[in-house]
């Protein structure tokens, strides 16, 4: 049951309500609350720019909300308003805050006793450092945690990373820290080691400290946590005990779509929409593409669609993200032509590194990959981009487009070799220029007086996307990987995507789109791939694919999935 | 946004700090105790060459009576001359530094790559020599021979940190730093043992073969056609820029490195071919000097002109065009100086009074867009805003 205040202020450790912040453009925070209970092990949880790290990053003193109020109970047990002095992180420390965060903070030349001491140090007399007491307090902290066997005379930067996390504990604890905040601390950890994590924070919080974690893992969430608090948007998605609920809600709280009873209640998704695509199988038919698709027609939940020559192949695909870590294990996926493709998974289940590495810009460590029955494993993104393959990049103005650059720019970038285009070993201003002119005019893109000559950073979000939808689609590609198109886009500028994409599908194209938003891969998809935790959990048919098979799936939570994933070939 | 304003804007604001330079300078000199017009009057001389007096001698040519101070001036050839063969090498340097920053590169090598090429061109100058050092080769191409020499060696000088830049990830900063102390060390020990002039005590190298000198413009000044190779080198430049898909991937990559490795342009290659073209124009540089001034290689012959070509890449916005005019500036301004020295008492330390105030100026202009951009002064991200020279406002 979602409730909006677990407990009365009295046993409330952390009070934060109605806490709104701004950036330019984007609401990160929208009066949003959180109440940890002293002695809890909290969750919080959402999607990737939900507005997780922002609330962190308020209670933390690094950034200042632009409304709302801030309370936090002192040793004593009184709660006192900080909103106006919680403004630096030395403040938060003071008021017994610690955080550890996503990206490490140690100096790997100094040693993991020196890293601890830094910046709080114990002088004595004149600034000299008491290192002998320092590293008394340091070892006792460590027995307290179980962590004895931990060098303090080694140096930092030989250290695993779970060892450093480890280090970053002790660091808050040794100023003195009451309540704990991570962010996302098992995102770089293997399996072992997360759940040595959590046996260290546990024994803590069996200590009186207070536990404050964000996460996207909800069988983390599930199995640690006593409390929840989730975060859609910029807004709360629900208060939680994680003893009177279960992953399943979670998820439908933290991706829309409310709670379960309404998600049952609303079987049919897709009638929110009012430009549908047809039923799956028919709009097969409608596009005149032969595609036998028996599962389609059999009830049966193994998905064995028999595609005569698909168009590309992913074998076996072992990808590392970037720490190293495997993000992506023995994935089989296939695409056909004529059909989209939806690839879900709650994030950071390896959908970037999977889509990095289809265009070329991440290396296969194992695996295989063919495009129409060739192997271009070991092509450049420019030798994929000749045989058709077009990207579509999650990020728009990091990865998309150059804001600098002009429209006309921008639309020649990636083609700059080719003489249609304008581009060659000299370029043909006058012909890119020309070709750039005529894009807006057909894709209706909206630069102002400056035409092509505008420069990119000046555009709406849509229309930066209408620029490099044009820019793939009027290359010819015979597959588009698309990367969360619709993200922070409006109304319109989603409809012109999801046009697209269908009628590249109608044209005969292969569509992988890659959307942490389940309706946008419900409404879209023909086959829906499901990724959790680097691996294919499972392929559905959009036919048999539901909320709850599919968000089964993506929390690993899936009894039914196993069956479907392993081993069938897409 | 009027493309004719940017334009003017983009002329002002260097005006503007070398307004404020000059300014300055003249307050310090005030605060000194000196004559600040006489000394800027003298500095103006040596800069331009126009001074008073009726024309004496084949060198002066009369400019008669001017309107405003109705006394006549002539123009002093040799003084502009030096002018001018001072502002060549800024030139070399100021484009080498220009093109790395266009690709987000800061290339504090120009100084080592200008030393090596500077010893490659002395090495390949003495090719062919014979008695009172004239030279078997035909002139032109010996010298074309010696610069290829001296832009090959600074390539390679440069491709160096872009390498390790590429694929291990080394600051170029550092890489370019470490590498001019090996630069001018390692050509040190060659002109002090191995290529050692032997009729000298110097560390020189012997004289380069007559076939490979540049004949100057101008008798006794050193102002050669290296100034105008440099000037056609910016012209190469602008065009490599704004009229070249090499340039377009160069910008590509300096303004947006994810779009462009994205949109397939691969990254580390770029990086790579643009140290090695910026090295070349340093090397360049380097050869210039050779066959036009030295006619060997001396120690130190890259004077400073390679951390010189910093101020002249920010002056100048980092496009051909301007860079050419920054060099003409600065170079004006050191020869003003050195002239002004000689004709009153005050040092031509002011010059580096004028030319660090413009930095300054300059300077705050990339300070504050990054302010704007990220919080924080980071020279990887010093590049121009806005599309480049002839890139999107001449279609």
């Amino acid at each position: 049951m979602p409730q909006t205040s677990l407990d009365s202020p009295a046993n409330l450790i952390v009070r934060m309500d109605n806490i709104t912040r701004e950036y330019p453009g984007v609401i990160a925070n929208r009066n949003v609350h959180l109440h940890v209970r002293a002695g809890a092990f909290h969750a919080v949880i959402g999607e990737n720019g939900a507005g997780k790290s922002t609330l962190l990053n308020i209670l933390y003193g690094r950034s200042k909300p632009d409304a709302g109020r801030i309370f936090i109970a002192n040793a004593h047990g009184v709660e006192e308003e900080v909103t106006n002095t919680l403004n630096s992180p030395a403040e938060a420390i003071r008021r017994g805050i610690g955080l550890v965060s996503q990206h490490y903070t140690l100096i790997p030349a100094l040693t993991v006793l020196e890293n601890v001491m830094l910046g709080a140090e114990m002088p004595i007399l004149g600034g000299f450092l008491h290192p002998r007491r320092a590293a008394e307090r340091t070892r006792e902290l460590a027995a307290q945690l179980g962590i004895e066997s931990l060098d303090l005379n080694a140096h930092a930067g030989q250290l695993s990373v779970a060892a450093q996390q480890k280090v970053e504990i002790l660091k808050a604890l040794y100023r003195g820290a009451r309540i704990l905040l991570l962010d996302e601390p098992t995102a770089t950890l293997a399996p072992p080691e997360a759940h040595a994590l959590f046996e260290l924070l546990h024994t803590l919080a069996a200590g009186g400290t207070t536990v404050v974690f964000v996460t996207h893992k909800l069988r983390d969430v599930m199995a640690h946590s006593d409390a929840v608090t989730i975060l859609r948007a910029g807004q709360n998605a629900g208060d939680f005990r994680t003893a009177d609920t279960d992953s399943q809600e979670l998820l439908h709280c933290m991706i829309g779509g409310g709670s379960r009873t309404a998600t049952l209640l609303n079987t049919d998704f897709e009638s929110a929409s009012d430009d549908l695509p047809p039923k799956t199988a028919r709009s097969l038919n409608d596009t005149g593409i032969a595609i036998s698709n028996p599962a389609a027609t059999a009830a049966a939940p193994v998905v064995e669609a028999i595609i005569p020559s698909p168009l590309l192949q992913v074998e076996d695909a072992v990808i590392r993200g970037d720490r190293r870590v495997i993000a992506i294990s023995e994935a089989r996926l296939t695409v056909g032509r004529g059909e989209i493709v939806g690839v879900a998974g709650v994030d950071g289940s390896g959908q970037r590194e999977l889509s990095e590495a289809i265009i070329g810009l991440r290396r296969f460590e194992r695996g295989r990959l063919f495009l129409e029955g060739s192997e271009i494993t070991s092509r450049t993104v420019r030798q994929r981009q000749e045989a058709g393959i077009a990207y579509l990049p999650e990020d728009r103005h990091r990865a998309g487009m150059i804001l600098d650059f002009s429209i006309a720019e921008n639309y020649l970038l990636g083609h700059e070799d080719r003489r249609e285009w304008g581009g060659g070993i000299t370029l043909d201003h006058a012909r890119m220029w020309n070709r750039a002119t005529e894009m807006l005019r057909r894709y209706d893109v909206r630069s102002g007086t400056n035409g092509a000559t505008a420069l990119a950073g000046t555009l709406s979000g849509g229309n930066q996307q209408k620029v490099v939808f044009a820019r793939a689609m009027e290359a010819n590609p015979r597959l588009l990987v698309a990367c969360q198109p619709t993200r922070g886009l409006d109304v319109a500028a989603s409809r012109f995507v999801y046009d697209t994409l269908r009628r590249a599908r109608a044209d005969g194209l292969g569509v992988l789109l890659f959307s942490l938003d389940l309706d946008e891969i419900l409404e879209l998809s023909d086959r829906i791939a499901v990724l959790y935790a680097g691996r294919v959990a499972g392929v559905l048919n959009r036919h048999d694919a539901t909320r709850e098979t599919v968000g089964a799936l993506m929390t690993g939570s899936s009894g039914s999935g196993k069956h479907i994933s392993l081993g069938a070939q897409v | 946004m009027n493309g004719r304003l940017l334009k003017t804007g983009r002329l002002l604001r260097p005006l503007f700090a070398i307004v404020c330079g000059l300014g300055i300078a003249a307050l310090v000199m005030q605060l000194s105790g000196y004559n600040v017009r006489e000394a800027y009057s003298a500095l103006f001389t040596g800069a331009t060459g126009i001074e008073p007096g009726a024309a004496r001698g084949a060198s002066q040519i009369a400019l008669g009576t001017l309107p405003v101070f109705s006394r006549p001036y002539h123009l002093n050839t040799f003084l502009l001359a030096q002018s001018l063969a001072k502002s060549t090498p800024l030139l070399f340097c100021g484009l080498a530094i220009a093109l790395g920053l266009r690709a987000g590169l800061f290339n504090i090598g120009a100084q080592g790559q200008m030393t090596v090429g500077a010893l490659a061109a002395a090495f390949v100058g003495q090719w062919g020599i014979g008695k009172g050092d004239s030279g078997t080769f035909p002139p032109l191409l010996h010298i074309t021979l010696v610069l290829m020499a001296g832009a090959a060696a600074g390539a390679l000088w440069g491709a160096l940190p872009g390498l390790l830049k590429a694929y291990r990830g080394v600051h170029e900063v550092i890489a370019t730093i470490m590498l001019n102390y090996v630069a001018i060390n390692a050509t040190t020990y060659f002109v002090t043992h191995t290529l050692k002039d032997p009729n000298s005590a110097a560390a020189q190298s012997a004289r380069i073969a007559k076939s490979a000198w540049l004949a100057p413009f101008v008798a006794g000044s050193n102002l050669t056609a290296g100034f105008l190779l440099a000037l056609l080198a910016a012209a190469a430049l602008a065009f490599l820029i704004g009229r070249t898909s090499l340039g377009f991937r160069i910008r590509a990559v300096g303004m947006g490195a994810d779009a462009a490795a994205a949109a397939g342009i691969s990254v580390p290659r770029t990086l790579i071919v643009t140290m090695a073209l910026s090295g070349a124009l340093a090397g360049l540089a380097g050869g210039v000097e050779v066959v036009g001034v030295q006619h060997r290689f001396i120690q130190g012959i890259a004077s400073n002109y390679g951390y010189d070509g910093i101020a002249v890449a920010l002056l100048g916005g980092l496009g051909g065009g301007g860079v050419g005019l920054s060099a003409l500036f600065f170079g004006a301004l050191s020869s003003g100086a050195a002239h002004m020295q000689t004709l009153t008492d005050v040092p031509d330390s002011i010059a580096v009074i004028v030319q660090a105030i413009v930095i300054i100026f300059v300077g705050v202009r990339y300070i504050r867009r990054n302010k704007r951009n990220r919080g924080t002064f980071n020279l990887d991200e010093m590049q121009p805003s806005g599309s480049g020279i002839g890139s999107g406002k001449a279609v």
